[in-house]
């Protein structure tokens, strides 16, 4: 009812919210050569001209994507086409970088790079929520989301990266704290101190958050802000990893899984994740375990990557961990707890290409017995709305729970879920604050949030 | 016109026929040679395999093409037989290649109707294309020039073709129909490898392209960094 009443708002209504991000200062050099140059670079360095070469010869123009794309279904501005978003850069790369291009330009003519252009590209390209859903329906094998990767990582050289994200990287990768919510060690301690305070008040049981332990089998780095916002994903996490007698471990110098580098930035992804290695090799630790987090685990798989030597260590995500340790037995969950009904969302991240879709759905019916799909769902699932960043940049939570997020509300609505499991730290805000603008029944959660509620802890309290 | 027939079933032909193979060679070992660069320069060089043969297959076959759009994707898809079938498996065409490459398939070749009717439902799924790219505004607005006309350009040779073939009409339109046929399939050979028709060639490694893109150099950022002269520099 109430997502029809949104649908139907959307599509009478031509008047969509201002999608217009802050950045830090515009810069004032000519900006047509600041992007070339760049694009040179890059282009030089990494391996980005294989796919555009391949995707300005392939491209067919035949627009499947649009029938995927959540942004699109809301707008209907056919700027919003991941095709003619894509083709912004590939028409640059096609002018400036292709020979067959360059050669046409100096005959006929035709394409320039102009100012106009550039601010086309900077605002179009975080329009996209990089959920790459339209991948699976492009026939030419072109991935917009690659090239919504590729251009944002050309404007963030530009410094025209929205503010909100910058702000929290550069407090990651140079501030006092090292993590993108600036929270100190002092106040993640605190924050420690109190959630095993919260579980022995609840359980009676001593559930530690072990602290710089060396040699642990997992170290563990959970989405930041999750200390903040997110205790019961948290609790759960550690009560799972107690019940079933893993070692486990924080590091007290680094503790920060969000890597905004997936989103804009190679260069970014690369220094935050060498933050990530130099703590794995501080604690000898054997893997790596990843909190509830769609972007964090997918840009944390860019570890082999980075990391230095040919040593580096497995790349866990909890739900791989907790799904092992439900279906060998060391955790019990009672599955008599959760009496409501109950939906599973995917994050694009970990669910595109069919990475961890079963695990979760595997342990959610082992102990939900009204258990709902939402559909479409796995690797099809639509985004939350808020991928790719955007869920952090406040100044567009208009834009993204009533547009971005409108396939979604309508998804869950379809559902009449009352929990709405999400166990990701985007997700969960941007699906958060759509239920809330949008006036939509059902409770976000994480998936170790639900598991809180109904694990079975060996000399826990009766009533825990 | 007799000498400009023999000109474009001739020395022209063999020449648009050599400059198509030559130049969808050249485009596939380019882009087959940009993906094994990126391998090597890559240090993560697992790509997800599964997943890449599941998109490839699916569109080559196509198994995933009905998932959205499923009377476009029929059209395309009967337009793609027809484009493919007709041209190289027709009795006079392979009879053409006889002539003039010494090599043919004359035994495999279609009998007159089967062709006849294979043309027709070229054309039409052909002229059925051209009306859904104008009349959608999604397909209308994204679509370039030779988004357009490609598939007017390549409903020429079908139509001539289809009229020289059926049709009763005096030797001279015939030969004027027939010269405008073959110098039309001259200009088709000639422009796909230039154009997006290479992805006649190009699809079945387009995934594989993209996979291989993400995996990232990993100096590729500071190097970046030291070219734009940004060394050291915070963020």
């Amino acid at each position: 009812m109430v997502a029809e009443k949104i649908k139907t708002k959307q599509k009478s209504t031509v008047k969509i919210p201002e999608m217009k991000y802050n950045i830090e200062k515009t810069p004032d050099s000519d900006r047509v050569t600041q992007f070339l140059n760049i694009f040179a670079a890059i282009l030089k360095e990494s391996n980005y001209r294989a796919a555009l070469d391949q995707y300005t010869k392939v491209s067919a123009k035949c627009a499947r994507c649009t029938t995927v794309c959540h942004v699109y279904h809301a707008t209907q501005d056919v700027r919003d086409i991941p095709c003619y978003r894509s083709e912004l850069l590939l028409s640059v790369y096609r002018r400036y970088f292709s020979f067959e291009g360059s050669l046409y330009a100096r005959i006929f003519g035709g394409f320039e790079l102009t100012e106009e252009h550039i601010s086309k590209m900077q605002y179009s390209f975080w329009n996209c929520t990089a959920c790459r859903k339209c991948l699976l329906e492009c026939p030419s094998g072109i991935d917009h989301g690659l090239i919504t990767h590729l251009t944002r990582y050309i404007l963030s050289e530009m410094k025209l990266t929205p503010r909100a994200l910058v702000i929290s990287t550069r407090e990651q990768l140079f501030g006092l704290t090292e993590n993108t919510s600036a929270i100190p060690l002092i106040a993640l301690k605190n924050s420690i101190e109190f959630l095993e305070e919260e579980l022995f008040e609840a359980f009676g049981v001593n559930i530690k958050f072990p602290l710089d332990v060396e040699d642990a089998e997992y170290i563990f780095f959970a989405p930041v802000s999750d200390y903040l916002m997110e205790a019961e994903t948290l609790m759960g996490i550690a009560t799972v990893l107690h019940t079933a007698g893993v070692s486990w471990t924080i590091g007290s110098k680094y503790f920060d899984a969000i890597n905004y580098g997936l989103f804009y930035s190679d260069l970014v992804l690369g220094r935050v994740l060498n933050k990530m290695e130099e703590e794995v090799k501080r604690l000898r630790a054997k893997k790596v375990l990843i909190g509830e987090c769609g972007h964090a685990t997918r840009s944390a798989t860019f570890l082999k990557t980075f990391w230095h030597g040919d040593d580096n260590p497995e790349i866990v995500n909890i739900l791989q961990l907790t799904h092992k340790l439900v279906m060998e037995g060391k955790i019990k969950i009672d599955p008599d707890k959760i009496k409501e009904k109950v939906t599973y969302h995917d994050p694009c991240n970990i669910a595109r290409q069919n990475w961890i879709v079963k695990e979760p759905r595997e342990i959610l019916k082992s102990f939900c017995r009204n258990y709902v799909e939402m559909y479409p769902g796995g690797a099809d699932n639509y985004c939350c709305g808020g991928g790719s960043g955007l869920v952090s940049i406040d100044e567009i939570r208009k834009y993204r729970t009533t547009i971005a997020g409108q396939k979604k509300a309508e998804q869950i609505q379809q559902t009449g879920a009352h929990y709405i499991v999400a166990p990701c730290a985007n997700c969960k805000k941007q699906i958060r604050e759509t239920l809330t603008d949008n006036n939509l029944d059902g409770e976000l959660i994480g998936l170790h949030d639900l598991i809180l509620k109904a694990i079975v802890i060996k000399g826990a309290k009766q009533d825990g | 016109m007799d000498s400009l027939l023999e000109f474009a079933k001739g020395p022209l032909f063999r020449f648009s026929f050599a400059v198509m193979i030559l130049g969808l060679i050249r485009v596939f070992i380019l882009s087959l040679i940009n993906g094994f660069e990126a391998k090597s320069k890559a240090k993560d060089k697992v790509i997800p395999k599964n997943f890449v043969t599941k998109l490839t297959l699916g569109f080559i076959l196509p198994i995933r093409a009905f998932r959205v759009k499923p009377v476009y994707s029929f059209i395309s898809i009967l337009f793609h037989i027809g484009l493919l079938l007709t041209p190289i498996l027709l009795f006079d065409h392979a009879l053409l290649f006889d002539n003039s490459i010494g090599f043919s398939w004359l035994n495999i070749s279609l009998s007159g109707t089967i062709a006849s009717n294979l043309t027709l439902f070229t054309i039409s799924a052909g002229i059925l294309l051209i009306i859904l790219r104008i009349s959608d505004k999604k397909s209308r607005f994204i679509s370039r020039k030779q988004d357009f006309l490609w598939p007017l350009l390549l409903l020429v040779p079908f139509i001539t073709g289809y009229v020289c073939g059926n049709v009763v009409i005096s030797p001279l339109t015939y030969k004027t129909f027939l010269t405008i046929h073959i110098l039309s399939g001259d200009l088709i050979f000639i422009l796909i490898p230039l154009t997006k028709i290479a992805h006649c060639v190009l699809l079945p490694i387009s995934q594989w392209i993209t996979a291989r893109a993400w995996k990232f150099v990993p100096e590729a950022g500071e190097n970046i960094e030291k070219i734009l002269g940004k060394e050291g520099q915070k963020l």
